[in-house]
């Protein structure tokens, strides 16, 4: 290479990077520090889990109860009136498969795109996203009424030659919703087989060794194997990155395809993507700050890791402002009064107080992550990442809510109000998520065993060349 | 053309600046002579030419403000070019005096007497008038110089004494911040005010990120051209390898995928809400001829190179990269002239005057602002010499 010879201008100089993972860790202590969590004995499961468990618990089975009272007595219970033909049920749903984003965006595209630090948190980051998914995939469920005819949803053939309105964005949905489901669960479990072998050959107890041993599909870790499984995770990688999208885009088509004012504007789909992908990345970063603290693992999940979340907060943050920013210029440009009124009444009208929550928490908090004093504060960020999830909730339920209780009719204006089942199915929804996270923190490796140790300085196969070199 | 070894300078390179400029200048006559003889057809084919050539510039400004901001190492040997296709960017302001002289032929809410009779254009007159429109301009071209000057010159002052401590990069991350911002919303109403009030009455909210990302794909092939073009004279051999020709690849493989996206959710969107204040646009490109090309860039904007550049194979093949850097490039041109052209040839009839212009302002503006890239280019080491990741980028590797 020219630039190796001496008479090039061009020195090394190769920029001293800070380690992925601190406390020089070896690969074996890699392996030992996150299997531990996972092979403790019952009795020494830390208590803080048993009781998080007893609470979302709790909450689960409190939701569950009143699910059951909603299939008795219908959809009455909730707050929806006319003209709000939807309410929290739908704010909802957004709300969590926005969350489920972060997930794919960092398995996926941060993969693509060589973002070496994802490996601390990807695994738990698409195990949000599943439980995410299935938490979003509840509410249109029994939104539908007659739960029990919830699978009329999809077209099978039946003998009422019925079929559901293949050009309603509803049933783009139940599509869209259900691939990302299932390539999510293959992408997560794909990524989890050869951790699943390890904890097999860890396993000191039989019961342990034949079910982590099932599911590791007898994974023996040869050369081969690995080969194929690089090219399974690249190739779901790639499957996985336009889901990212997609998903998001159709759940915006839901509103963005009628012509409700409010509802009707092109920029919906990239601008729900990015609400998303904002939204996904302060619930991972709400449990990562509480996870790394509980279970010590400050040296996995770093403060680099940490800052370059917040980086990515920053920047779909901004792009959504830049959303609520086109969207109001655009509603005074186009000049449709319908349009105009319904800007005019979100800022200042009934749900004013939504609307500005909403534009607080969502632009203006992550602004403050411009300042490496506060992307490397973790009071703050986890504070931000609360407040975050509270304005993308807020967006979801202003742009639902405000468009559809002041209509075209005057007359039927109505001020929505949530019941008590409104909010108890809500709060029991994330119950149900962090139910099912905090099993998985028990019984899964939380940090992807295999791919961490790709990233520390011993994997590199050049990497005692090196260290001989500089000895000499 | 040599390349100095040392200091990474281009040596005897000028020839290709002043058949640029010769170019230019017959561009700007076969121009003076359209401006005359046909007027509004001149306006309509010199906007068409000023923005693909200034959309060129923005996406230099915004891959150089990109590439601060995710401190990326791949991209350090290509960050002199798109460095200076961005100094090029405030020649680009001489070159709007054109369409300010044009704004009658151009813009129909610029007529008083039609803002007299239509209630929207009043309504829209408080933005939509001469003067501001000017000042906005301007306002845009303030900003994209100041970003475009000051990353512009600390890069150079890197070159010249080290950057031992990372401080003159520290400098361009901080200033890339706000870069970043003010460029997102200086293209957004760029787009807002040059292309969409061609048609005052249409508006989409999506539009300025449809120009964005065709200006972003624009300078990705615009660089893989540069880059085969200075290996064909034995430059940057070694330096810039299959490598990097594989991640422009990659990179211009995926925003097609991103233009398509945005492409189909404004076409989507309104095509779905059927109101006609909003269909009348995508009813124009379909009129008379126009659907012919409305099909053209459904094909040669995404289909074709989504096919042709999703493997591996041709992303690392050095002609099929330089023939789909050609092909992006002027499939870029064809959706501006879509955008702006159903104004004014409502059927798309084809005419040989139209054509002439086309290729007269092309050249005109292209070979002035090229020579003028290109001055700047070779005035420099071709590559930062004295970045701290250089080293790593030479040697970069896909896996």
């Amino acid at each position: 290479m020219s630039t190796d010879n001496g008479n090039s201008k061009i020195e090394s100089n190769s920029v001293g990077c800070t380690p992925l993972i601190t406390g020089n860790p070896t690969f074996s202590s890699i392996t030992g520090r996150i299997s531990e969590i996972v092979e403790l004995e019952v009795k020494k499961t830390p208590k803080a889990w048993f009781i998080a468990f007893g609470i979302t618990s709790t909450m689960t089975m409190a939701m569950s109860a009143m699910i059951g009272w909603l299939l008795w007595e219908g959809t009455g219970i909730w707050g929806l009136q006319n003209p709000a033909g939807w309410g929290w049920a739908i704010v909802n749903f957004v709300f969590w498969v926005g969350i489920g984003h972060a997930g794919t965006l960092i398995s996926a595209i941060l993969f693509l795109f060589r973002q070496k630090w994802r490996t601390s948190i990807n695994r738990f980051a698409e195990a949000m996203t599943i439980f995410a998914v299935i938490c979003a995939g509840m509410f249109p469920g029994i939104h539908v009424g007659r739960a029990w005819v919830a699978y009329w949803m999809f077209p099978l053939p039946n003998q009422m030659s019925m079929w559901p309105n293949f050009r309603s964005p509803l049933l783009w949905d139940v599509f869209a919703v259900s691939t990302y489901f299932t390539v999510s669960c293959l992408f997560w479990y794909v990524g989890l087989i050869p951790d699943l072998a390890t904890l097999r050959d860890r396993a000191t107890n039989k019961i342990r060794k034949i079910v982590y041993g099932i599911f590791a599909l007898g994974w023996r870790g040869g050369n081969r194997q690995w080969q194929h499984y690089e090219k399974a995770y690249l190739i779901l990688a790639g499957i996985a990155t336009p889901l990212v999208l997609s998903v998001h885009t159709v759940v915006s088509f839901d509103f963005a395809v009628g012509v409700v004012p409010g509802w009707h504007t092109t920029i919906f789909p990239p601008y729900f993507v990015a609400g998303a992908i904002f939204s996904g990345f302060a619930m991972v970063m709400t449990l990562a700050v509480i996870a790394r603290k509980i279970y010590s693992l400050e040296d996995f999940i770093t403060l680099n890791h940490l800052e370059c979340m917040n980086k990515i907060m920053l920047v779909t943050g901004t792009m959504v402002g830049y959303a609520y920013a086109c969207e109001f210029f655009i509603a005074w440009y186009g000049g449709n009064v319908y349009e105009q009124s319904i800007f005019i009444n979100r800022a200042k009208g009934p749900y004013s107080w939504a609307y500005w929550t909403m534009v607080t928490c969502n632009v203006i908090v992550p602004q403050l992550f411009w300042f490496r004093k506060f992307r490397r504060n973790i009071p703050w960020m986890f504070v931000a990442s609360i407040l975050i999830n509270i304005g993308m909730w807020f967006e979801r339920f202003v742009i639902t809510v405000t468009s559809l209780s002041q209509d075209f009719l005057p007359s039927s204006w109505d001020y929505y109000v949530p019941t008590v089942f409104d909010i108890g199915i809500f709060i029991g929804s994330f119950g149900l998520f962090l139910t099912l996270f905090l099993l998985f923190l028990r019984f899964l490796p939380m940090i992807a065993i295999a791919e961490v140790k790709g990233v520390i300085p011993q994997a590199d196969p050049h990497h005692y060349e090196h260290h001989d070199d500089e000895k000499h | 053309m040599k390349l100095d070894k040392q200091t990474f300078k281009l040596d005897r390179a000028t020839g290709i600046g002043y058949f640029a400029i010769f170019a230019g200048i017959i561009g700007v006559a076969v121009c003076i002579f359209g401006f005359k003889k046909f007027h509004a057809q001149f306006f309509y084919a010199y906007l068409t030419s000023y923005i693909f050539w200034v959309t060129i510039g923005l996406g230099g400004l915004f891959f150089t403000l990109l590439h601060h901001l995710v401190d990326a190492t791949w991209s350090v040997v290509l960050r002199r070019m798109t460095e200076s296709v961005m100094a090029a960017l405030p020649i680009m302001l001489v070159f709007f005096i054109p369409v300010c002289l044009g704004m009658d032929e151009l813009y129909h809410w610029s007529h008083a007497e039609a803002v007299a009779h239509d209630e929207l254009l009043q309504h829209k007159s408080a933005w939509l008038n001469p003067k501001l429109f000017s000042i906005r301009t301007l306002i845009y071209f303030v900003i994209w110089f100041i970003f475009g000057h000051f990353l512009y010159k600390i890069s150079i002052k890197q070159d010249s004494e080290g950057d031992p401590e990372q401080k003159l990069k520290e400098k361009m991350r901080q200033i890339s911040g706000p870069g970043m911002l003010l460029f997102a919303l200086s293209i957004t109403f760029a787009a807002f005010d040059w292309l969409m009030s061609l048609d005052p009455h249409w508006y989409s909210t999506i539009f300025g990120v449809y120009i964005f990302a065709g200006s972003l794909l624009s300078i990705l092939s615009f660089i893989t051209l540069l880059v085969v073009f200075l290996h064909k004279n034995n430059i940057l051999n070694e330096e810039i390898s299959i490598e990097h020709f594989h991640d422009l690849g990659k990179l211009i493989f995926a925003f097609t995928v991103f233009w398509t996206y945005i492409a189909f959710s404004q076409y989507f969107l309104i095509w779905y809400g059927n109101i006609p204040e909003e269909t009348v646009w995508y009813l124009h490109r379909w009129d008379g001829n126009w659907y012919k090309v409305s099909l053209f860039i459904v094909f040669g904007h995404f289909v074709i190179p989504f096919l042709v550049l999703l493997s591996r194979v041709p992303k690392r093949n050095i002609t099929m990269m330089t023939v789909m850097s050609i092909w992006m490039l002027v499939i870029h041109w064809v959706d501006l002239y879509w955008i702006i052209l159903p104004n004014f040839n409502h059927h798309f009839h084809f005419s040989l005057i139209e054509s002439v212009l086309n290729i007269a302002t092309f050249l005109a503006v292209g070979g002035l602002f090229f020579a003028y890239f290109w001055f700047t280019f070779i005035s420099q080491s071709i590559i930062p010499i004295n970045d701290p990741k250089l080293k790593d980028s030479i040697k970069f590797v896909n896996s």
